[in-house]
């Protein structure tokens, strides 16, 4: 399963982070620095995954933004010796690469070309739209147009309730 | 577009201009005590719930996002929940969703307030007409609240959420009312509650649920979350989920053969690769669904219809053959993501799989190994790890590839170099062994620090396993330390010296003397070095005393050189290097004792007390002790899983492909215990390790001479049956199968020759094995045993017949009622003696027979027979008292398994462990026929006729092994009312060489393993 999503921009800063499975605030923040620490100092020849304490780590790189998933084996396989533990339960790495294209894609069509500030400024949006395609840590959705619709439907909310509040 | 609050635009704004990680903190500091104080100010009154009411909407929303902010930058929120569930239990859409949001990212299940959203969760769940008073609340928003509800509650899971939700969360997902939006939700935050509470769900029922939503729907989103949570599900029950193989395998053959899919799912032309990966991922977990398939003709039985078998591998054939590499790279990463899942499913089907299917899959991964693509020949190398693993076959093929790795093992990336090592690790064996770890240490030399720990400790593994010739093991770790030393743990070394100790054969010990000598004599050298060379110098440099320049105080000089560079771990070991150089060798001495005088002093408690102890061991003991003392170290115990791959284990986990390699012995390792079995029954520890007879002989000895004395005058009744010393004394040694029997029947009975034991011990033996014959016989008594089995019951009919010229009278028969037996006896009237009231006895006139028969079931494993105590008086007036014992072991009750090789290998790993597993060497006495074919046929028929195993041929490659299987059973029952069986592995070596065999045990229950194990040495030795 994805344990979670990072996007951060070249500096290293985490500019929104999703995790799937609880973490302690310190054991976080030292996974996550280490972690980006070792994404930003690979070249750009090498490949898109790392091994990190039990965790595999696909990430991609647009411009100043990486999009960094770190996967684990299923909750329940690391627990039981299921019979399919031969092979090791992680997800498919090319398919998780392909995935933060679809993300990123998606994000492009809603936001034009996104870029470090959208994600900063739109916080909810940007939330809202990963919610849709990744929950609990499983691809939910990919089709563009379904992941989109629940948006609009806030932004036209919130269009509607503007007056009230400014 | 820019919906987001000013307040919180500026916040962010002035975090992303700080200019250190100290001014953001303090910037963040400010912030958080500005809304601590804005949520309770104190004077203003808290409403019921802990928020403050005269918030505005606007402003609870800016806040709750503004801590949600501070929570993803890595700060700890602990307040500001009372407004949080606030925005939860808002009527307006856009603060319940800001709510959701929060709950699911600052707050964990097991959240106390959790309780209190309980309630508002349900209601948004199922829909409640309550958020309808709202004039906004249309159907599809509606819909909208269930999702945020759904998600919320999928990314918490808090125990009493579940118990509170669940059902609900079923009925969404299965109802025909709800929308795909919402559908594909609920599949997914049941994923996630079954995974907080597994069986939660009943699969049987469950299962065609399921099988509806996967039959019914063509929305890709809804299959995609329903594939995760038949997955999971699967996981946890698999056989439940079986019957849904078809419709998996329908949806696949769709999206692949037909490339059915709606234009939005096309990720590049590929029909959703997410929703493949998914389904191939599920039909990995039953590796059986294709055994026996035969590609040219139909029929051939699996639980899975034929057609769709059919249908499945025309599929993974059309992945494997036709995936090309096309000019988008996102197209050509979403088609391989589908082509390695394909192959990951090859590799679960294993040896079932069509071979086709296989070669073409190495043929290929072969090809991806090559590719200058990073991420491919990443994969490509990980997969072929595992795709080798399948059999021998397969194994070859990747060694092919050989060079093609290695080159990939000095690739720039780190991620590949390590995938590369794995491989190498895999596909090594004998044949290859010398070249992948020379190559192996040639690298390490350039190899980086991050992975070179790991690098050395795969090497020590192979090294060890495969070294053909040990000497080329020892200069393996050796140049390990040299080039790396700093990352040769100590439990790489410890085996070294364990390796060298426990293989005296051929001139290993003294070719490693030398060598270290070697090594350690320059002034520099690795403190690792100094330490084995220090070990072994002191257990076996006398073997290189004799060779110019390396004469005993030589050896003191070179190692005596490192000691002021050293620390004080290894001065220890130094130090008893040099006792033991003193002890051989009177130049030696002068030097040493300085050292001694002087570290008697060091701070160091293990050194002072090494050096104060040896120095004083002259004086305190005699010299025959001392010597006794400083003698070389008995050879190690051999456990099969080597502190080494007990490393592996730890930094790898179980599923790595190199453990699963590494706990297989190699056949070189399989050579080199059979050769150390010969070792060990000629080495010096033979005396109390060989063999369990022995220290019952002397026992009977000891006891066989006590008896005169103790019982002075015959027929004291009393004395003899309440005192009843023997029976007992060795129910501790009854290694031998308890024939110690006789030991008794020499204290009482006048007139019973010493020269019988061996004999009546053969008969009991004798009768353990067999279904009838004599277990004892003199000139007044003979004792006839018949016995039966099925299963966990047994008869059993002794006979008792006089064969004195005048009658036995008061004769009695007691025996012993073991908590393990449940037992009915009927007999010959009086005869029978149940310790209630004094019973006269029985009479036996000349030539007739008493009779005694009883029905017994075995209710526990048990590694001792049942005593049996015979009494009666003669005419002449002797009392005689024989306690013998019941020919009744554990391998009576044994019910015969037939197991191929390999699930009898496999379940002879998976009973590996100290408790469960029972080793003996027995050499056989020098009078003993030489063992050959025909003595080997022999024992096969004792453990096949007698033991009542199972042989298990295959196991078995040359004529010296016997390997069998069998099952204990007993009457009791388990829990569910099933009855209790233990299964039972046995395995006979024999070492013709040194006349010697090893016998190990494996089962379940130490005691099995045991009376098992003592049961085969005696019938092998009886076989004579």
């Amino acid at each position: 399963m994805i344990s979670f999503i990072l996007m951060v921009n070249k500096q290293g800063q985490t500019r929104l982070s999703s995790y799937y499975e609880w973490m302690d605030m310190q054991e976080r923040v030292a996974l996550e620095s280490e972690i980006i620490r070792k994404c930003l100092s690979r070249s750009e020849l090498q490949c898109s995954f790392l091994e990190y304490r039990g965790f595999k780590v696909i990430y991609r790189r647009y411009a100043s933004l990486f999009f960094i998933v770190g996967t684990k084996a299923d909750l329940d396989v690391r627990a039981l010796d299921a019979p399919g533990s031969t092979a090791e339960n992680y997800e498919n790495e090319l398919g998780l690469l392909e995935f933060i294209h679809s993300l990123v894609e998606t994000m492009d069509r809603w936001a034009g070309s996104i870029c470090e500030l959208d994600i900063m400024y739109q916080l909810e949006q940007v939330h809202f739209l990963l919610d849709e395609m990744v929950m609990n840590g499983y691809i939910v959705e990919t089709n563009k147009s379904n992941v989109l619709r629940p948006i609009d439907l806030i932004d036209r909310e919130s269009k509607k309730t503007e007056g009230m509040f400014r | 577009m820019s919906t987001q609050a000013r307040g919180l635009n500026n916040f962010i704004s002035d975090l992303r201009n700080s200019k250190s990680k100290s001014e953001e903190s303090a910037r963040v500091e400010i912030e958080l005590a500005k809304i601590r104080k804005k949520f309770n100010p104190g004077d203003a009154k808290l409403a019921s719930d802990g928020s403050n009411p005269s918030l505005s909407s606007y402003q609870r929303k800016k806040y709750v996002w503004k801590l949600v902010y501070i929570h993803v930058l890595g700060y700890d929120v602990d307040f500001g929940h009372a407004e949080v569930l606030a925005l939860v239990t808002s009527k307006k859409y856009s603060e319940k969703m800001v709510g959701y949001t929060a709950l699911s990212l600052l707050l964990r299940g097991s959240d106390p307030v959790m309780s209190r959203v309980i309630d508002t969760m349900k209601s948004d769940l199922t829909n409640a007409p309550s958020s309808s008073t709202n004039k906004k609340s249309n159907a599809p928003k509606n819909d909208a609240v269930q999702c945020l509800a759904l998600c919320s509650l999928a990314n918490i899971s808090g125990l009493e959420l579940i118990q509170a939700m669940h059902l609900e969360v079923q009925h969404i997902l299965v109802s025909p009312s709800s929308t795909d939006q919402v559908k594909k939700k609920s599949a997914l935050c049941l994923l996630r509650l079954t995974r907080t509470s597994p069986n939660l769900i009943s699969g049987r029922e469950f299962a065609p649920h399921l099988g509806n939503l996967l039959s019914q729907n063509q929305h890709l989103g809804v299959l995609t979350s329903v594939l995760s949570l038949l997955h999971g599900l699967a996981l946890q029950q698999t056989p439940s989920y079986e019957i849904l193989i078809p419709h998996v395998v329908h949806i696949l053959s769709l999206l692949v053969m037909k490339k059915k899919c709606e234009r939005e799912y096309l990720y590049y032309q590929t029909p959703s690769p997410w929703l493949q990966i998914k389904l191939l991922k599920f039909l990995q977990l039953y590796p059986n669904a294709v055994e026996n398939h035969d590609l040219s003709t139909t029929g051939g039985g699996s639980m899975v219809g034929e057609e769709h078998v059919g249908q499945l591998i025309g599929v993974v054939s059309k992945i494997l053959m036709e995936t090309d590499v096309s000019d988008s790279i996102n197209k050509s990463n979403a088609d391989h993501a589908i082509l390695f899942e394909a192959v990951d499913l090859i590799v679960a089907w294993g040896t079932s799989c069509p071979v086709v299917l296989r070669e073409g899959a190495m043929k290929l991964l072969g090809k991806f190994i090559s590719v200058r693509e990073p991420n491919i020949r990443y994969l490509g190398l990980s997969t072929m790890a595992k795709l080798a693993q399948i059999d021998e076959a397969s194994v070859e093929g990747a060694k092919n590839h050989q060079a093609t790795v290695l080159v990939s093992l000095k690739d720039a990336d780190i991620s590949v170099r390590r995938r590369a090592l794995d491989l190498l690790f895999v596909i090594c064996d004998t044949d290859n062994a010398e070249r992948i770890v020379d190559e192996l240490v040639a690298h390490l030399v350039v190899a980086d620090a991050s992975i070179r720990e790991e690098m050395v400790l795969k090497i020590a593994i192979l090294a060890e396993k495969y070294a053909t010739d040990l000497r080329w093991y020892v200069d393996t770790i050796l140049k390990l330390i040299t080039i790396s030393g700093d990352y040769v743990s100590d439990s790489i070394w410890h085996r070294v010296v364990q390796i060298v100790t426990n293989h005296p054969q051929g001139d290993l010990q003294g070719y490693a003397a030398g060598t270290l000598f070697v090594a350690v004599a320059p002034a520099r050298c690795h403190e690792t070095t100094v330490r084995v060379a220090a070990y072994i110098l002191g257990e076996f440099g006398f073997l290189i005393a004799e060779r110019p320049g390396m004469s005993g105080d030589e050896q003191f000089r070179v190692l005596h050189q490192h000691w002021f560079t050293v620390d004080t771990g290894t001065r220890a070991i130094l130090i008893s290097t040099y006792a033991k150089l003193a002890n051989l060798y009177e130049e030696c001495r002068p030097l040493v004792a300085p050292v001694f005088a002087k570290s008697k002093n060091s701070v160091d408690v293990e050194v002072q007390q090494r050096c104060a102890e040896y120095a004083a061991m002259r004086e305190a003991f005699s010299p025959e002790a001392v010597e006794d003392l400083l003698r070389e170290m008995p050879p190690f115990e051999d456990k099969r899983r080597s502190a080494l791959e007990l490393r592996l284990l730890e930094t790898e986990g179980e599923n790595s492909a190199a453990v699963a390699k590494a706990s297989i012995p190699s056949e070189v390792e399989q050579q080199r215990a059979l050769l150390a079995a010969q070792m060990l029954s000629s080495g010096p520890i033979e005396e109390d390790m060989v063999n369990g007879m022995q220290p019952i002989e002397e026992q009977d000895d000891e006891l066989v001479s006590k008896p005169s004395d103790e019982h002075p005058e015959d027929g004291d009744v009393d004395r003899a049956v309440g005192a009843d010393p023997s029976g007992d004394v060795d129910g501790e040694g009854s290694a031998g199968g308890g024939m110690s029997q006789d030991d008794q029947a020499n204290r009482v009975l006048v007139g019973i020759p010493k020269e019988l034991i061996p004999a009546m011990r053969k008969a009991f033996s004798n009768l353990c094995t067999s279904p009838s014959g004599v277990l004892f016989e003199n000139s007044m008594l003979q004792v006839g045993v018949k016995h039966e089995y099925v299963g966990a019951q047994g008869r059993i009919s002794v006979f008792f017949g006089n064969l004195h010229s005048s009658p036995l009278q008061n004769f009695k028969v007691r025996v012993d009622q073991p908590d393990h037996l449940r037992m009915q006896m009927q007999g010959t009237q009086d005869l029978i003696d149940d310790g209630e009231y004094d019973s006269p006895g029985c009479t036996v006139a000349t030539k007739t027979q008493a009779k005694l028969m009883i029905l017994l079931e075995v209710t526990a494993p048990f590694d001792d027979a049942p005593s049996m105590r015979i009494t009666f008086d003669t005419e002449e007036g002797e009392h005689h008292d024989y306690p013998l014992r019941l020919p009744l072991v554990a391998t009576c009750f044994m019910e015969p398994v037939n197991l191929d090789p390999g699930a009898f290998m496999q379940r002879w790993k998976s009973l590996e462990g100290q408790d469960r597993e029972c080793q003996e060497v027995m050499k056989l006495p020098p009078n003993a026929p030489e063992i050959d074919e025909k003595y080997m046929d022999r024992v096969s028929k004792i453990i096949v006729d007698g033991l009542k195993f199972g042989r298990c041929q295959g196991v078995d490659p040359t004529p010296w092994t016997v390997s069998g299987a069998a099952t204990f059973r007993t009457g009791a029952q388990d829990m569910n009312g099933n009855n209790i069986n233990v299964g039972c592995l046995v395995r006979v070596e024999a070492n013709p060489r040194a006349n010697a065999f090893r016998v190990t045990t494996r089962t379940l229950h130490p005691l099995c393993s045991k009376a098992i194990k003592n049961v085969s040495l005696v019938s092998i030795k009886l076989a004579m």
